[in-house]
């Protein structure tokens, strides 16, 4: 099983790679996009698939990200390149504060929470706090990236940007179920309480995990941001956070599945453009149907070496 | 004095709509410890189905019986959709890990949204003038005809509500299914029919939320289920959800919070504003104001 997600995912990264060469604009777009919702449903699944705990606001730190490249790069003229660090920080920052003082929060109440703070984030965008979020209509006009002097507007410049961010984030997962981290992200999934009784700190792992997945959103907001030129607040709306929730679990929280569920939800549609008032009508059977065939999702993360005959029946693990 | 006293009656009217609603939620989760995510677009598309009762059913009549006929065959309607929506979507799943069963809930909720978009078409309906435009004015305060028949319409379902679940032997089963629904079953109650008898009041009563909307606000849109529900659902939680009176109370306090919120703070801010109290008092207290603490196992 291990093997297979190393191979279909290199086989995925190697197809997506030479891809853009091979479709026209519109295409390209969508492409970009699919990697830019991939980034962030990954990082919802470090929240959520990994860590364990019921996250509905992740759009709230993607949008968070794209409107801090917009604001530092429409309003005070910095370049695309230089905001990145801010709109990874200031996201993992908010990560970390918000989730201190609530993830000791049993997980229906969790998950109200963090809805509740995607809905104050848009209502703070549309108010227009501080006069530099635009409002309703949000920020148009933010520049493209340039590098050394070049100007690296096309589709195909921001489709490399997006793949090189999609890799990092690739990156980070991999490396994440080798290590000590990732491992105690598993336990306490698991079994909060049995974690914490061999010496893990939960609380921390927790926010840690709600603050990695928070950057990684931010960063993908950049892209966003620098995709379209633009940013507005229905974007990051909260059925956004529903999204993602329903693709990391739909998918069953492994890296081929939530890519697989990214592809479903933001590139089926655009194949099927004609039945576009039908997708989430269609959509919402699919997601009933899928889970009562296959309750752990299409592809479900397998974790470490244990032995098929140590594993108990998790069947009420989750 | 005058803005306390109109928001006072204008926030009780909001807050028995809220209260309606957010039975139907407390309800679902007391006893099969699930969000039900759907109930808000129950809500919606039962005063969409209230609209099309009126104008396909009723002839456009607006006597007495036929606003009755209409409250109750739309809640008899919309009983029937909580029984299946609770059949196809919510039993396959009762012993699949929790957070399958959350996915399921809010595929039902985008199926029955977008349900509503496809049949009655994606803008904003209005809904008919059911009861005559009659206000009052009390030294400068309006008060409506509408207003005084949701809240005591609300109030003697509410209590209703209350005696049929504490004195009767079916309201006996429902507590007993929320408390330990194995022990229930060993008891020789039907927990089956007892989860299909909550989604049968819960939706009736959601519907008569729905209209209740409809009837205040006029204007009813395919994806009003979400922001109702929410309200509703926070109703249920500042209760403690699971409890009942819990929910009443809530819904009261919520619908007076947003509307002295509108009323002196502003009305653009309101939803920012509920929700902050929401983070706070699921901060500091998780349980919500009539909610037992509850030892339980992470």
């Amino acid at each position: 099983m291990k093997n297979l997600t190393v191979t279909v995912v290199s086989i995925f990264l190697v197809v997506m790679a030479i891809l853009p060469h091979f479709l026209d604009a519109r295409w390209q777009t969508v492409a970009v996009t699919f990697l830019i919702f991939s980034v962030v449903a990954l990082s919802q699944d470090i929240v959520l698939g990994k860590a364990g705990m019921f996250n509905m606001g992740q759009a709230m730190f993607f949008g968070m990200g794209a409107y801090i490249t917009a604001i530092l790069n429409y309003h005070y003229d910095w370049p695309i390149l230089a905001t990145i660090p801010v709109a990874i920080i200031v996201p993992v920052l908010f990560g970390i504060l918000l989730a201190a003082p609530i993830v000791h929060l049993r997980g229906d109440y969790l998950l109200v929470v963090t809805i509740g703070f995607n809905i104050v984030f848009v209502q703070v965008l549309i108010n227009n706090l501080g006069g530099v979020t635009g409002g309703p209509n949000g920020i148009f006009g933010i520049d493209p990236m340039r590098l050394l002097g070049f100007e690296l507007s096309s589709q195909l410049a921001i489709y490399y940007f997006a793949f090189i961010v999609l890799l990092l984030t690739l990156g980070i997962m991999f490396n994440l179920e080798k290590s000590k981290v990732g491992r105690a992200l598993h336990y306490l999934r698991e079994d909060p309480l049995a974690a914490e009784s061999i010496g893990i700190n939960t609380r921390l792992y927790k926010i840690f995990a709600f603050g990695l997945g928070a950057g990684l959103a931010g960063l993908a907001g950049t892209v966003f941001a620098t995709q379209y030129s633009a940013v507005s607040p229905e974007a990051f709306e909260f059925i956004q956070s529903v999204l993602f929730f329903s693709i990391v679990l739909v998918g069953g929280s492994s890296i081929p599945g939530v890519i697989l569920g990214v592809f479903v939800m933001f590139v089926v549609p655009e194949i099927f453009r004609e039945f576009a008032t039908w997708r989430f009508f269609v959509f919402g059977f699919a997601m009933i149907i899928m889970m009562i065939l296959r309750p752990r999702g299409i592809w479900p993360a397998t974790f470490g070496k244990i032995p098929k005959f140590l594993i108990k029946d998790t069947k009420h693990g989750a | 004095m005058e803005t306390f006293l109109q928001q006072l009656a204008n926030g009780l009217t909001i807050g028995s709509m809220f209260a309606l609603v957010a039975l139907g939620y407390t309800m679902v989760y007391g006893v099969m410890r699930l969000i039900n995510f759907a109930h808000g677009d129950m809500v919606a598309a039962a005063a969409f189905v209230g609209l099309t009762v009126y104008t396909q059913v009723m002839g456009q009549a607006t006597s007495l019986f036929a606003v009755v006929a209409i409250f109750l065959l739309t809640a008899g309607l919309m009983a029937c959709v909580g029984v299946i929506l609770e059949r196809v979507a919510y039993r396959p799943l009762r012993t699949a890990p929790r957070l399958s069963a959350v996915v399921s809930a809010l595929g039902a909720s985008l199926v029955i949204q977008n349900g509503i978009m496809l049949i009655w078409g994606p803008r904003m309906r209005i809904f008919p003038e059911l009861v005559p435009q009659q206000f009052w004015n009390f030294g400068g305060v309006v008060i409506s005809l509408i207003q005084v028949l949701i809240l005591v319409i609300s109030l003697v379902l509410m209590v209703a509500l209350y005696l049929f679940i504490e004195k009767t032997r079916m309201g006996a089963a429902i507590r007993a299914s929320s408390i330990d629904q194995d022990a229930a079953r060993l008891m020789g109650i039907n927990v089956n029919s007892i989860i299909a008898l909550i989604f049968i009041i819960g939706s009736s009563l959601g519907a008569i939320g729905g209209l209740f909307i409809g009837l205040y606000y006029r204007g009813i849109t395919f994806n009003m289920g979400w922001q109702y529900g929410l309200y509703a659902f926070i109703a249920a939680i500042l209760g403690g959800i699971g409890n009942i009176p819990g929910a009443m109370l809530g819904g009261m306090l919520l619908g007076l919070f947003s509307a002295f919120i509108s009323g002196y703070v502003s009305s653009t801010w309101a939803d920012a504003f509920t929700f902050m109290l929401l983070i706070f008092i699921l901060i500091v207290r998780p349980t919500g104001l009539l909610g037992e603490r509850v030892a339980e196992k992470v």
